[in-house]
């Protein structure tokens, strides 16, 4: 065995004053292929997460291989060279585990959660995966049916299904955020078994990994036990990030999308700053002033008194370059996307003219406190965040802190940027309207 | 009061192979073999205590100081109850309840609730609420007043109403709701209260009074369980309960009796609750509702249950469950239908254990093309189970898989919660939750089996599919189990499809008929073709068949050969019509007549004036989502049949049929595309027809010629039973080739 040589490693036993008992304490380091590797130790519940957080999304495809990311997530449960097609998640099962991965523009995450005594399982069948999977073009022929099948059910068979593609495509014209994680199908059906051997050694490596065990476990002996399974794993090439800067809109981007619903709905996209920096946690606050909580201004104006809307949301995409933030409603059988656009957008004036209140900005903060608590209360949350804070915001003990980040807002920081981002030459309108045909 | 210490995966021989654990550090890494797990950890359920208030509130504690979070749930013990005419007010009922309480209105109420930063969902037996332990006493003074004292004022009433039928209407556009809301409705039956379904009918007739009625007679402290979990103690949560809830004593609500013994509310009417689980009946049906164009069909398989939740083989038939496809990926629905055939991106059966109404549903989306055999393969593994025992190794992995679940579970102090009060509401022994690992650990592959034959029922269940008709149609033959009713056509409210038609007032049936006249080319181009002859390449099932029509004026002759044999054949010479089987021949009259005579034309619609007795408009409807004119052609006998034209196209893309053979009726579809043109007229290539005596056909149109003579005689009628010499295939004219593109 080798001697445990950890290029890096701080112990992080965080404890700021803000958050109190509620800190997440974590030990992380890298190893030397690498591979960056966060432990949380939790004995309230006899169970582990393993969790591998991969820095490649559907932002590090090529144009000609859109969804190519996604479709590896599915690809990369069909085995390894010790594991047989199929046996991966039997595995899990069979230890009382569950198993799942999810990917979206910056990073493709993979899971376990296993009674803790299968933590060696866990660790086992990850290394596997990042050590050789395999894929065999059984695997790729059925994945590619079932992914087909999945963009059916998630996006096309869905009313307003369509809606975040329909956005994102006409919200970025350079950067690959303008295509669906999910791809398309003649991408898929043209990429060939050379294609996936070189994404696998390109991006599969522990260099451009987060290894996340979280829970019932004893930090010392875990830290071992990555050594020993992870450590011989060869470190790839440098991962080089897209540097695509896309440039700014240009003016207001609008259309019509037709589709199976009966309900018009109206959706705004504004480009704004990427996750982590202050703006975007200031219209993530502007989002929640309009549409979090039934007293949310979007929900009391347009549901509430003008009676004109179903539902209401406003959200950033935590994207890791700047991305956008939707703003989206859905009329009421008696009203048109015109009527509802107009209704939104005094809403959305309303955020530059005026500061908000104090009791407001207090009550946002509020509910932020709240969400904080109850987002770090499971173990396999934690991890996820764990990974995330590390991967994408390159700052581990954002876990604890980046809720000081939205605390810290005041009044006028959202005014700026409501008044900076919340601008129509900012940003592409839609209105989703029924199809002729579909009318009653 | 009860506690359970159990150990996890307490007897496996994988969990006491891992007692052999120790420290293997220091070997030899071998990658080969998955590594052998540690101790199998305790699994411990946290404890809650109980008590009543005097007024009759049981109030349920459980203490989790990990996180300063306080939870908070009022439920109300009420029956599923018919709400008829009415269907849709009991979900008014659980939503207005924060539209306005004592004081407050529904502003004051939102406005305190984000205030502190908390949760509160609202529905029609109570409500959950949640938020950060500092400000849980203002919350408990909404909670108070949203449960004890809600107002429903009449204008939030409106106002809900415009969102629940604005709701109703999106649902139409939904494959998963419609699914959802029909689905409940054929398995339970609409009269059912799991069944009903809520339309933009029944919502017109709610109003305020019985949302009055329905608090006054249901939320009352008798029925009231008040759990708190998280950072509370004990005395914290029953003081809060007492302070909040203690003086809680409303009048009896006033009730009589109908003369059929049923419970009058004021204010609501007879209130009648499900008196008796519906279970599964009669054999399997299938049920459609139609979605043109729809990008998958979203199916379920389905049938009711009268099993109780505190039944003992509850928990084998759960077992039985996640096998075929409860939730895991090694389920064989999942393996089956994902895995191997990549039909699907999911497939799952659930089995809800109800104590009123239990059912199973199967439910997946799937490709249009495979529906049908989609639907065959869940069947079959349904049939699986209860013909087999499962494996050891199925065994093995579904009963770790709900240990390792149950683990995860108790990671949510809620769920010692769930567990209190659902053994109090569905009367289960007090250590079920204590006992369940050490109960599931011995259940075996054989008791497995016998809950799969008492409660898997592949051959009485209902199969929903929503999506395109015409395109699933043929797959789904063979699945319903009366092959006279292969399925039935529902609405996307459950109901009954049928063709509904909208009355046409801007034109006549023969301007309609005209203008597909002139869409395929119009008289000056039809007239001329006075000979045409036209050879179609036909599928029967796995037979190929060849059918050539020849056409002259007034007369008609065609021929159906498969290979060289000869196997029918009429023969038109403008009065009378021979019929020829390929063994015997004989006159044709009456309806088989009057066919030959219209249809032995190269564009019967020309001809429509002359030879039928009438035809009429009847409205305009969809057809695969298109808008269409509806024609009903009366002949001279009162036969008639319906013919459908494109509004837009003006092209014809249905004719329907009745045909009488031994005794049955059929009804012959036979739909039109693939419109090119011939010598300047426009015929359909691609012929299909469904539900005729002779099965479905598939009909490519392939060679023609235009106004090449017949030979003298060919058309000729010699009726006596002469036996008639095929024409040499050197006789017949020289192909004419249809050109392939427009």
């Amino acid at each position: 065995m080798r001697p445990l040589l950890f290029a890096l490693s701080v112990p992080m036993l965080a404890a700021p004053a803000v958050a109190q008992k509620r800190a997440v304490a974590y030990t992380e380091f890298d190893l030397p292929n690498g591979l960056h590797v966060i432990l949380h130790e939790d004995h309230g519940t006899p169970i582990v997460a393993v969790s591998v957080m991969y820095h490649v999304g559907s932002k590090n495809e090529t144009p000609d291989r859109r969804g190519f990311a996604h479709f590896f997530e599915h690809l990369l449960f069909e085995g390894s060279a010790n594991i047989k097609r199929g046996e991966f998640s039997k595995l899990v099962e069979n230890a009382g585990g569950v198993l799942n991965a999810n990917t979206n523009g910056d990073r493709t995450y993979y899971y376990e959660v296993l009674p803790s005594n299968q933590l060696e399982l866990g660790l086992w069948l990850e290394s596997e995966r990042m050590l050789h999977a395999r894929v065999d073009q059984v695997g790729v022929d059925t994945q590619r049916e079932v992914v087909k099948e999945e963009r059916r059910q998630r996006y096309e068979n869905q009313p307003y299904g369509t809606l975040t593609m329909e956005v994102l495509q006409r919200a970025f014209t350079r950067h690959p955020y303008q295509w669906p994680t999910i791809g398309y199908m003649e991408d898929l059906d043209a990429a060939s078994e050379a294609d996936y051997q070189a994404f696998y050694k390109k991006f599969y490596v522990p260099n451009n990994a987060t290894l996340v065990v979280a829970g019932d476990v004893d930090v010392a002996r875990t830290r071992e036990l990555v050594q020993r399974y992870f450590g011989d794993i060869p470190r790839g090439e440098k991962v080089e990030q897209p540097t695509i800067v896309e440039p700014p809109l240009g003016g207001e981007v609008r259309d019509i999308i037709h589709d199976r619903i009966q309900l018009p709905a109206v959706v705004m996209g504004y480009r704004i700053p990427a996750n982590g920096t202050p703006d975007f946690y200031a219209v993530e606050l502007l989002n929640r002033l309009l549409s979090n909580g039934n007293s949310a201004r979007m929900n009391v104006a347009l549901k509430d008194r003008q009676q004109v809307a179903v539902y209401c949301g406003a959200f950033n995409f935590p994207f890791e370059h700047p991305g956008i933030a939707m703003l989206f409603a859905i009329a009421n059988a008696k009203t048109d996307a015109e009527q509802l656009e107009a209704a939104m957008q005094k809403e959305i004036d309303a955020l530059a003219t005026a500061p908000i209140s104090a009791e407001e900005l207090a009550k946002l903060k509020a509910q932020l406190e709240t969400e904080w608590v109850a987002d770090n209360s499971r173990i396999a949350g934690i991890a996820g965040n764990l990974a995330t804070a590390h991967c994408l915001l390159g700052n581990t003990e954002l876990i604890n802190t980046e809720i000081d980040r939205y605390l810290s807002l005041t009044a006028e920081d959202l005014q700026r940027a409501a008044k900076t981002y919340f601008v129509n030459q900012n940003r592409v309108v839609l209105h989703y309207l029924p199809t002729p045909n579909s009318q009653p | 009061m009860f506690t359970g210490h159990n150990r996890w995966a307490c007897c496996s021989a994988a969990a006491l192979g891992g007692l052999l654990f120790p420290a293997l550090m220091t070997a030899q890494l071998d990658r080969s073999i998955p590594p052998a797990p540690g101790p199998a950890p305790l699994v411990r359920i946290g404890e809650h205590a109980t008590s009543t208030l005097p007024n009759g509130v049981r109030v349920i504690v459980v203490e989790d100081h990990k996180l300063p979070l306080v939870n908070i749930q009022v439920r109300f013990d009420i029956p599923p109850i018919h709400q008829g005419e009415k269907a849709g007010y009991v979900d008014l009922f659980g939503e207005l309840l924060t539209a306005g309480a004592g004081k407050r209105t529904k502003a004051d109420i939102d406005r305190s609730v984000d205030a502190i930063g908390a949760n509160l969902y609202t529905s029609n037996d109570g409500l959950f609420a949640s938020v950060l332990k500092k400000n849980l006493e203002p919350l408990m003074e909404v909670v108070h007043d949203v449960v004890v004292e809600p107002t429903f004022p009449a204008a939030e009433l409106e106002s809900a109403l415009m969102r629940a039928l604005s709701s109703v209407q999106q649902r139409k556009e939904d494959p998963e709701a419609i699914a959802e809301a029909v689905g409940r409705s054929v398995m339970f039956g609409r009269s059912h209260p799991y069944g009903e379904v809520t339309t933009e009918r029944t919502l017109g007739k709610v109003d305020r009074t019985m949302l009055e009625a329905y608090h006054h007679h249901f939320f009352r402290p008798e029925n009231a369980y008040l759990v708190f979990v998280g950072d509370i103690t004990e005395k914290e949560a029953k003081e809060l309960a007492k302070e909040h809830f203690g003086k809680w004593d409303p009048k009896p609500s006033k009730t009589t009796q109908d003369e059929f013994g049923r419970t009058v509310v004021e204010g609501l009417g007879a209130v009648v609750p499900l008196q008796k689980a519906t279970v599964a009946s009669g054999t399997r049906r299938v049920f459609v509702v139609d979605r043109p164009g729809a990008a998958q069909s979203v199916v379920r398989v389905m049938f009711p249950l009268a099993i109780v939740p505190k039944d003992i083989r509850a928990q084998q038939a759960q077992v039985m469950n996640t096998i075929l496809g409860g939730g895991i990926f090694n389920a064989r629905l999942m393996q089956n239908l994902r895995e191997r055939n990549g039909f699907t991106y999911g497939c799952y059966s659930s089995l809800d254990v109800d104590r009123f109404n239990s059912s199973f549903v199967a439910s997946t989306s799937v490709r249009t093309e495979v529906t049908g055999q989609a639907v065959m393969e869940i069947l079959n593994e349904m049939e699986g189970m209860r013909k087999a025992p499962v494996t050891t190794e199925e065994l093995e992995l579904a009963k770790r898989s709900m240990m390792g679940s149950f683990g995860r579970s108790l990671e949510d102090p809620r769920t010692v919660a769930r567990f209190a009060l659902n053994t109090r509401l569905n009367g289960l022994p007090a250590d079920q939750y204590s006992t369940y690992l050490t109960r599931l650990e011995s259940i075996s592959a054989q008791q497995v089996q016998d809950v799969a034959n008492l409660f898997l029922l592949p051959d009485q269940a209902m199969v929903l599919v929503v999506g395109d008709l015409e395109r699933i149609k043929a797959g789904l033959k063979g699945i319903g189990m009366d092959p006279l009713d292969p399925f039935t056509q529902l609405t996307e409210e459950g109901e009954r499809w049928e063709e509904v038609l909208t009355p046409v007032t801007d034109r006549t049936a023969e301007q309609v008929v005209e203008t597909y006249i002139h869409a395929i080319g119009g008289r000056e181009k039809i007239a001329p073709m006075r000979h045409l002859t036209l050879v179609h390449e036909q599928q029967r099932g796995d037979e190929a068949f060849r059918f050539e029509e020849w056409f002259g004026p007034e007369q008609y002759r065609s021929k159906l050969h498969i290979g060289e044999e000869l196997v029918e054949e009429f023969t038109f010479d403008g009065q009378r019509v021979l019929y020829f089987d390929g063994a015997n021949s004989g006159e044709m009259t009456d309806a088989g007549f009057e066919i030959v005579r219209l249809n032995g034309r190269p564009v019967p619609e020309v001809a429509y004036r002359n030879v039928l007795e009438k035809a009429d408009l009847m409205g305009t409807t969809k057809l695969n989502g298109k808008e269409v004119y509806k024609l009903t052609m009366t002949y001279t006998s009162g036969n008639s049949f319906h013919v459908y034209f494109d509004k837009e196209t003006g092209l014809k893309l249905r004719s329907v049929e009745e045909q009488f053979y031994n005794g049955r009726v059929y009804e012959r579809v036979v739909d039109f595309a693939d419109w090119k043109p011939i010598a300047g007229v426009l015929f359909p290539h691609l012929i299909t027809e469904e539900g005729g005596v002779s099965g479905p056909i598939r009909s490519v149109l392939g060679s023609s010629t235009v106004n090449q003579a017949t030979p003298k005689g060919f058309f000729d009628v010699v009726i006596p039973e002469v036996k008639e010499e095929p024409v040499p295939p050197e006789m017949l004219p020289p192909e004419y080739s249809a050109p392939t593109e427009e």
